[in-house]
C-alpha cells in the first residue's frame, strides 16, 4: 500500500451513504456546504440489482459475507464470542435501503417519553428523547415528501398530528393484508396499509411499482421502490457540491492538539491509504459500525475511543426482533405477492398500557412467512426433506401468512458493541463483538403480542396458527441503535440533542445510534427524519464556508 | 453446455449425491428434484467461482472480483471438502446397513442412511423438548433473514438445502429446469432474469381484488 497525495479539505466529511449519511448529504449540499462522504462498499445503479433468490438471499450478493465482514456475538461477557453475521445491514451506496422493502411508519409521540411513560423499569437503562414528536414533525414530512412515501393519512388512529397527508396514496392491499384487516376489524382493532417506500403512483420522474415477487432483501432494478442511493444522492450530485467516494474504507478519525477531529484514514478503492481532513465530521455507518469506528480511533487523549471518556460508546445498544404467528387458510394468500411485505399494519399493542406484564409495546403488521419465496419458505414443523417436506410446501406455500412484530427491546448497559479482540475483518482490523441477552421485559412483551397476532390470524379464519415466540435476540430486523444515545446530560449519553458528541465538538451521529430507546417501529423514517434535523442544525451552527 | 465437463465430482460421487437428491426431494406424480436438474446446479457450483452470480438481467455470469473472489473461493473449497467426506461417509454406513453403495439401495434403505445420516433421533428430540421449555417452540426461522451459512452447515443439511436450491432457484442456475420445482408449489416465478430486470415481472394479479387469480390455478 502506498500513501496517495491527500485530497482537498472538505467543510463536511461523511463516513456511511446509507439512508442517514444520503439525507445528511443531501441536506449540507444544498445549503452550499462542500461534502465528502467515504462508502465502504460499492456504489451500484439500479440496474446493477437483480430479482434473484439465490444470489441475494443466500450468496451474499448483498448481505455482508461473513468470511469478509465477520461480527461476534455473546449472550454476556462470561461467555465465549462466537462467530455471527448478527444484525447485518448491506454495506454499499444506500445501505439498508438497497434492498429493504421500506416500512416507513412515524414514531407516536408517546415514544418519545418512555422513561416518563413506563417509570422505573428494574435492569432497563431508559430514558426519554432529547427531542419530542412535535419537533421532529416537520422532518417526518421533508422525508417523506422528498423520498415520497405511499401512505393512508389519517388511517393510523394512534399517529400524531401531521403536517399533511402522503405524497402517493396507499400501495393496494393483498390477499394477505385482507386477511389482516377482516381479522383486526373483527376484534375490533383499528388497523391501517402500512407506509411504503415503493411508489403506488409516478412520482418525482419515478414510475409506480411493478410489484415484482423479489422485493425484500432484494435490490430493485426498476427504481419504483426508494432506495438512499436514487432518492437523496442524485440531489446532493445535482449540487455540484458533492464528491461521493465508494469502495473507501475508513479505519480510524484523527484528531488535532486541541482534540478535535482531523481527519478520516481510509483504504481507497485501489487499497492505497489515504486521509480526508474535513471542518466537520459526521458518523452515518450504522449504529454498530459507528461506534466500532470510534473504538478504533485511539489516541493519547482518547485511550479508549474517540468521545468515549465516560465509556458509553456502544452501550445500550437495542436491535429489534422480528417474529410472528403464522396461519394456514383454505383460500390461498399468496405470501410472495409484492414481495412478502406489503404491509398492513395496527398500533394496538405499541402504546404502553398499564396492566400488562410488560412496558411498552411495538409495530404488528402482516406478511408472508419467510421471505417469504421459494426457496427461502419454511414453516415451524415443517420436515426439511423428504415427501412430507414436498407436500409441505405444495399445500402451504399459497396458503400461509405471518402477523408479525419488531419487538421493542430495552437498553441495557451491558448489551453492548465492543471491539473483538481475536477476531479481524479481511483488512486485519477488530471486527464488533456484540453482547446481547434480552431484558425479561422483551420477551414478555414479544410472548404477549404474539398470541394477539395469532388471535388476529384466527378471527381472519386461519384453520391452523403457529406462535413464533422469542427466546433471543439475533438482530434479524437488520435495525440497530442506541449505541451512542443522545440526551441532554453529558454523564449519562455520548451524543447532545444536536447529535454533537459531547466530547468532540466538530463530531456527529446520524444513524440509529442516537436513539436513546428502540422505539416500536421500524426506524429508517425516523433515522431520516432526525438526520435531515441534525443536518439542517450543523448548517445553522456552522454556517457557509468563508 | 456439457455439466460434465464443466462439474466437480466424479461419476461416482455424482451417482451417490444425485440419488440422495431424489430421496429428498422425490419424485411422485410430480417432479422432484431428479427432473429439476439439481444435481448440475451443484455439481456446477462447486466447480469454481465463475457460476455463483449470475448477471442481474440473466445474460450469463460475473464472477465476484477481489475480496469476494477470496472469500467465494475459500468457501467453495469449505463446501467441496464437506462434500467428499460426506459422500464417503453416506457409502460407508450404505455398505455397512446394507451391503450396497447408496446409489444401489432401494428407497427405504436410502431413507434409512439419510435419516442416520441426519444425526441421532433422540438429539432432535431433545433439543426440540429443551426449545419448547424455552420459548414454546422455536422453529426454522420464519424470519426476515435466513442466510444460508454454508460453511456452518454440516453434510446433510447443506445437502437438503443445496437440493431445496436446485429445485427452486431461478432456473439460470442449472436447476429448477423448465420450472418444474416453481410449478410444483404454484409459484408464478418470472418467465427469466430479464424479465423481472426490466419491470415486466408483476403480481399484481394475485393481490386483493384482482379478477385474474381466482383459486388455486391462477393464471399464469
Amino acid at each position: 500500500m502506498m500513501t496517495k497525495r491527500n485530497p482537498d479539505r472538505a467543510d463536511v466529511c461523511i463516513i456511511g451513504a446509507g439512508a442517514s449519511g444520503a439525507t445528511a448529504a443531501k441536506v449540507l449540499t444544498e445549503a452550499g456546504l462542500q461534502v465528502v462522504t467515504l462508502e465502504r462498499g460499492p456504489w451500484w445503479k439500479p440496474e446493477q440489482f437483480s430479482a434473484d433468490e439465490l444470489a441475494n438471499v443466500h450468496r451474499f450478493n448483498l448481505w455482508p459475507d461473513p468470511l469478509i465482514n465477520p461480527r461476534t456475538f455473546q449472550a454476556s461477557a462470561d461467555e465465549e464470542p462466537t462467530v455471527q453475521l448478527f444484525c447485518p445491514v448491506p454495506q454499499m451506496v444506500g445501505g439498508g435501503t438497497a434492498h429493504w422493502t421500506g416500512w416507513l411508519p412515524r414514531m407516536t409521540e408517546n415514544e418519545f417519553r418512555p422513561k416518563t411513560i413506563y417509570g422505573e423499569v428494574p435492569g432497563a437503562n431508559l430514558a426519554d428523547w432529547p427531542i419530542t414528536y412535535q419537533e421532529l414533525e416537520p422532518y417526518y414530512d421533508k422525508v417523506e415528501w422528498a423520498f415520497g412515501v405511499s401512505g393512508q393519512a389519517g388511517a393510523n388512529k394512534y399517529e400524531g398530528p401531521r403536517s399533511r397527508g402522503y405524497p402517493c396514496p396507499p400501495i393496494p392491499p393483498t390477499r394477505y393484508n385482507q386477511k389482516f384487516h377482516e381479522g383486526c376489524a373483527k376484534l375490533g382493532y383499528n388497523s391501517f396499509p402500512t407506509p411504503s417506500a415503493a411508489l403506488s403512483c409516478p412520482y418525482n420522474g419515478w414510475p409506480a411499482t411493478n410489484q415484482s415477487a423479489f422485493a425484500q432483501q432484494h435490490g430493485d432494478p426498476t427504481g419504483t421502490r426508494g432506495n438512499a442511493m436514487t432518492r437523496f444522492i442524485p440531489a446532493a450530485l445535482a449540487t455540484g457540491r458533492f464528491d461521493l467516494r465508494p469502495d473507501c474504507y475508513v479505519q480510524e478519525i484523527t484528531i488535532d492538539a486541541h482534540g478535535r477531529a482531523r481527519s478520516a484514514v481510509y483504504w481507497d478503492a485501489d487499497g492505497d491509504s489515504v486521509e480526508q481532513e474535513a471542518d466537520l465530521f459526521i458518523l452515518a455507518c450504522g449504529a454498530i459500525e459507528s461506534a466500532r469506528l470510534l473504538l478504533m480511533s485511539r489516541s493519547g487523549r482518547f485511550p479508549n475511543g474517540l468521545a468515549n471518556g465516560n465509556d458509553l460508546v456502544g452501550r445500550n445498544a437495542t436491535f429489534h426482533e422480528y417474529s410472528a404467528a403464522i396461519g394456514a387458510f383454505e383460500d390461498p394468500v399468496y405470501g410472495w405477492a409484492g414481495g412478502g411485505y406489503v404491509g398492513a399494519s395496527t398500533f394496538e399493542f405499541l402504546e404502553h398500557a398499564e396492566g400488562r406484564d410488560f412496558v411498552g409495546g411495538c409495530h404488528v403488521a402482516s406478511a408472508g412467512v419467510g421471505i417469504p419465496l421459494p426457496i427461502s419458505f419454511s414453516l415451524p414443523d415443517k420436515p426439511t426433506w423428504g415427501q412430507a417436506a414436498k407436500d409441505a410446501d405444495r399445500e402451504y406455500f399459497n396458503h400461509t401468512m405471518a402477523v408479525g412484530l419488531v419487538l421493542h427491546d430495552l437498553p441495557q448497559e451491558t448489551n453492548r458493541v465492543e471491539l473483538d479482540d481475536q477476531v479481524k475483518d479481511a483488512w486485519g482490523l477488530p471486527v464488533a463483538r456484540i453482547t446481547h441477552t434480552p431484558h425479561p421485559n422483551d420477551l414478555a412483551q414479544g410472548r404477549w403480542i404474539i398470541d394477539r397476532n395469532a388471535e388476529i390470524l384466527e378471527a381472519a379464519g386461519a384453520t391452523k396458527v403457529w406462535r413464533v415466540y422469542i427466546d433471543k435476540v439475533t438482530g434479524n430486523c437488520s435495525h440497530q441503535h442506541s449505541t451512542l444515545r443522545m440526551g441532554n446530560n453529558p454523564d449519562s449519553s455520548v451524543l447532545s440533542k444536536d447529535c454533537r458528541t459531547h466530547e468532540v465538538d466538530n463530531l456527529y451521529a446520524v444513524d440509529g445510534s442516537p436513539f436513546p430507546t428502540s422505539t416500536g417501529v421500524n426506524p429508517t423514517l425516523t433515522i431520516m427524519a432526525n438526520a435531515w434535523r441534525v443536518a439542517e442544525g450543523v448548517v445553522a451552527r456552522h454556517g457557509m464556508p468563508a | 453446455m456439457d455439466q460434465r465437463d464443466a462439474g466437480f465430482f466424479d461419476q461416482f460421487q455424482r451417482r451417490t449425491v444425485e440419488a440422495a437428491m431424489a430421496r429428498i426431494i422425490p419424485t411422485d406424480h410430480e417432479p422432484g428434484a431428479r427432473e429439476a436438474g439439481a444435481i448440475d446446479f451443484l455439481d456446477r457450483y462447486l466447480s469454481g467461482i465463475d457460476h455463483v452470480y449470475a448477471k442481474p438481467d440473466g445474460s450469463g455470469f460475473a464472477p465476484p472480483e477481489g475480496k469476494r473472489a477470496e472469500a467465494w473461493r475459500q468457501r467453495i473449497d469449505i463446501v467441496r471438502r464437506k462434500y467428499r467426506e460426506g459422500i464417503d461417509e453416506l457409502n460407508q454406513r450404505s455398505r455397512a446397513e446394507f451391503g450396497e453403495d447408496f446409489a444401489q439401495l432401494p428407497p427405504d434403505q436410502q431413507d434409512f442412511i439419510l435419516t442416520m445420516m441426519e444425526g441421532p433421533v433422540l438429539d432432535q428430540e431433545q433439543a426440540r423438548e429443551e426449545a419448547e421449555t424455552v420459548a414454546g417452540f422455536t422453529p426454522p426461522e420464519p424470519a426476515l433473514q435466513q442466510i444460508a451459512a454454508e460453511t456452518d452447515l454440516e453434510f446433510f443439511p447443506l445437502l437438503v438445502l443445496h437440493t431445496r436450491q436446485g429445485f427452486l432457484a431461478d432456473p439460470i442456475y442449472g436447476g429448477n429446469r423448465n420450472r418444474v420445482g416453481w410449478d410444483v408449489i404454484s409459484f408464478p416465478g418470472p418467465t427469466s432474469l430479464a424479465e423481472a430486470h426490466a419491470g415486466r415481472y408483476s403480481t399484481l394479479p394475485y393481490f386483493a381484488g384482482s379478477a385474474d387469480a381466482t383459486g388455486e390455478e391462477a393464471s399464469r
